[in-house]
């Protein structure tokens, strides 16, 4: 009996590891890293048994306090839940070994042990938020992840992270009232926070006040639109994103967007349920939202020249494919979607990573300035081209594997001009990825040879960045262990209620 | 502030306060009120002091590595509690079937684990309060 | 359609919470002094307190509070008022946390009018 307490292990002991950082007196050394490292490994290692054991067995639900289904919060465990929760931790132990050596020269030594708290309360929201089956649980974790997430930007103090934090916080606050706002209007009606038993009541509800979760799903949609950065909302993404720490940046952009996307397809599909939500008209909308995301993500970054902010804006473009595929209401789109966030969490966090590694050597930011860089620092580009090979959707690599999947269901939902729109999409993504390695492996240096910050690139950035890359291009070459875990766990949300 | 009225009107009521503050606390569970509401009461009567007597006698009367530690020992005590329940076979927090005393309705010592973990959060909510303050006013 | 004043009498409080909201939201769109936004938010959360409460009202019932020598009676639903305890931590804890950003943006920039701070802005992005 004691394997299915799993998801209590691994967050009790992330919570309690991130409560007693601050006790530690010594300044932060060897030993604290190696103790972080070793508590990261122990919960990977539960995550990896939990989710062999789902895919053994039958996903299962687990209550807290031993009370019924109604009474107690319920944590619902399924395939893609134990999927997601093993990449985040995957994630997050290379992120943080890339930062061991990395977050010295960006902010003060003061201030390491509560960056690391932040952390570490960051990861176990985010598994918490993936996990449960309950509104106002959600609601809660989704609090303790909007705070941390800004405070890991506002850790760093120059002037423009300081407007960038504030603009980020104030939003969230305007989403997070906004959600606030539609679970009520639908605890209102049903009478009920569990997501299951919502969903057996709906039917129901629709037909005596339609308006009611018309208006529920209106102020979710724009919460959670602010909150993962869809088109007209997407505002404080790049700010936010560009002017962090790197490991910050490579933690936002990769895994804590995704989180919320996750809630969303959670609440559409199993709270309300796919015949309301094409019934009412939000899938239009969704579709309309994600196909304009997708190119004025692309075409905003055609114009930056800041390198870090130009892949901000390549991650508001990644974001409309996600939803696109949500919003198509079939299974196809679903899995597609599913598989487009775990790809795009790797090549983002490749990316990033690699863009941070060329800014701690040389302090170059702008693009232009890159001619000849692949020369002196020839595993970092490598690694970069990898990723940039993936968002244009080059054969071998995870991104074209998740395009290949997005344009078989779009084209099943009947939507071709769709297909249309991901191709011009995918163009727009090599005309702004492509010049940076071009100019970089081809172009000769004109005038002097460039100044070296510092000498050496430490060990540890190098060998966390291949690891990522070399997780993407796994995923690529064999698709299939991911995709059948996902369409294994579709009909949990679309549909069919297990009864659990 | 200086004010000889602030100061001794502070110095006779801040006993009440705390005692109120406490009251709001071991009575959660019968009472409107929990671990909340009775640490920020206990809280402003902290604030108040540092309110009328200065910076730094505020420090010297609730320093920072004893409310750092309340807060550390108030979540792993409220874990503590829960592992109780896996302990005994059963999923996390549980109540009554974990062996916790449950007593009859009405009296202060009743209801299983709810008057422990209130009395943890109600520690932790006070000494997060009282730190915010404090790093708030030291910023100058 | 008819409006007779029984309609409105019977749901101000879901009026008024809905009217407290569209001032906050108005609150932190127009002024640009960063305190006056962040009271706006202040504004929004209160009225959603507000909203969730007056749910879980029944007419005519007592406060749930079990009583044991008064014997059982109709209590109001208990549930969204220990909603709104965690609602109001994470009102303070949103507002804490703003006023120390800004009290950093206050020794930044010498000043926390948003328009100011733009011109700053952009006076030291063209350099």
């Amino acid at each position: 009996m004691s394997s299915l307490h799993f998801p209590v292990y691994i967050l009790m002991l992330l919570l309690a590891f991130a409560v007693t950082i601050p006790l530690h007196k010594k300044p932060y050394g060897r030993k604290f890293q190696v103790l972080m490292l070793s508590v990261l490994g122990v919960s990977w290692v539960m995550a990896l048994l939990e989710l062999l054991k789902v895919l053994w067995d039958a996903p299962y639900s687990y209550t807290f306090g031993n009370y019924e289904r109604g009474i107690g919060i319920e944590f619902l465990v399924d395939e893609f839940s134990a999927l997601m929760t093993l990449v985040v931790l995957t994630l997050s132990v290379l992120i943080i070994i890339y930062a061991l050596r990395d977050l010295e020269h960006e902010i003060e030594s003061s201030r390491m042990y509560s960056y690391f708290t932040l952390v570490f309360l960051m990861i176990f929201s985010m598994i918490g938020m993936i996990f449960t089956n309950d509104m106002f649980n959600l609601y809660v974790f989704m609090e303790i992840l909007s705070l941390t997430s800004v405070a890991i930007i506002a850790i760093k103090k120059k002037k423009d992270t300081l407007m960038a934090s504030m603009k980020y916080l104030m939003m969230g606050a305007i989403a997070s009232v906004t959600i606030l706002m539609g679970i009520a209007l639908i605890y209102m009606v049903t009478g009920a926070l569990n997501m299951s038993e919502i969903n057996l009541e709906i039917s129901r509800v629709w037909a005596l006040y339609p308006r009611n979760i018309l208006l529920a799903m209106g102020f979710m949609l724009t919460g959670f639109g602010i909150k993962a950065a869809i088109f007209p909302l997407h505002n404080w993404l790049p700010d936010a994103h560009s002017s962090a720490p790197t490991p910050s940046s490579a933690l936002l952009s990769g895994l804590v967007v995704k989180a919320y996307v996750f809630a969303i397809a959670k609440i559409m599909y199993r709270v309300i349920g796919e015949n309301i939500s094409v019934n009412i008209g939000i899938t239009n909308y969704i579709i309309i939202f994600a196909v304009m995301s997708m190119i004025m993500g692309s075409v905003f970054a055609l114009t930056q020249r800041d390198i870090k902010r130009r892949l901000a804006y390549s991650s508001v473009s990644q974001i409309g494919y996600i939803f696109l595929g949500l919003a198509l209401a079939s299974e196809l789109g679903f899995s597609a979607a599913l598989f487009h966030v775990i790809s795009h969490a790797f090549m983002k966090s490749a990316l990033f990573l690699s863009a941070g590694a060329i800014i701690y050597k040389t302090g170059i930011r702008d693009v232009k300035k890159l001619d000849g860089i692949g020369y002196e620092m020839p595993i970092t580009m490598t690694v970069f081209s990898v990723g940039v090979l993936g968002m244009i959707g080059i054969p071998g690599t995870s991104g074209f594997m998740s395009k290949w999947y997005l344009g078989l269901a779009v084209l099943d939902a009947g939507h071709p001009e769709l297909l249309a729109v991901i191709l011009i999409s995918s163009f727009l993504n090599a005309l702004y990825y492509l010049p940076i390695i071009i100019s970089a492996f081809l172009r000769e240096r004109p005038g002097k040879p460039l100044v070296m910050h510092r000498d050496k690139l430490p060990r540890t950035m190098k060998v966390s960045m291949v690891i990522v890359a070399l997780g993407s291009i796994l995923i690529g070459l064999f698709p299939h262990l991911v995709m059948d875990i996902i369409q294994r766990a579709v009909p949990t949300f679309i549909g069919i209620n297990l009864g659990l | 502030m200086d004010d000889l009225f602030v100061k001794v009107t502070t110095k006779m009521i801040l006993p009440f306060i705390q005692i109120y503050g406490i009251y709001v606390i071991i009575h959660g569970h019968l009472s409107p009120g929990g671990g909340f509401s009775g640490g920020a009461i206990f809280a402003a009567s902290i604030v108040l002091y540092t309110l009328a007597y200065g910076l730094h006698k505020g420090q010297k009367r609730m320093p920072h590595s004893i409310s750092s530690k309340v807060e550390t020992g108030g979540i792993l005590f409220y874990i503590g509690i829960g592992f109780v329940g896996i302990l005994a076979g059963y999923p996390f927090l549980t109540n009554k079937a974990a062996g916790f005393p449950m007593g009859e309705l009405g009296k202060v010592m009743s209801a299983g684990l709810i008057p422990m973990v209130t009395v943890a959060i109600g520690l932790k909510v006070m000494s997060t309060i009282v730190t915010l303050f404090h790093t708030m006013l030291e910023e100058d | 359609m008819k409006l007779d004043l029984s309609l409105i009498a019977n749901n101000i409080n879901y009026i008024g919470a809905m009217v407290l909201f569209i001032i906050g939201l108005y609150t932190v769109l127009t002024h640009s002094n960063l305190i006056k936004k962040i009271i706006g938010i202040n504004i929004m959360e209160t009225s959603i307190f507000l909203f969730f409460v007056s749910i879980g009202y029944v007419k005519g019932a007592v406060a749930p509070i079990l009583d044991p020598s008064t014997g059982e009676k109709i209590f109001v639903n208990p549930l969204p008022a220990a909603m709104i305890l965690t609602g109001i931590v994470v009102a303070v804890s949103i507002t804490a946390f703003s006023l120390s950003i800004i009290i950093k943006i206050h020794e930044a920039y010498g000043t926390i009018e948003l328009d100011e701070i733009m011109k700053i802005r952009s006076v030291e992005v063209d350099e």
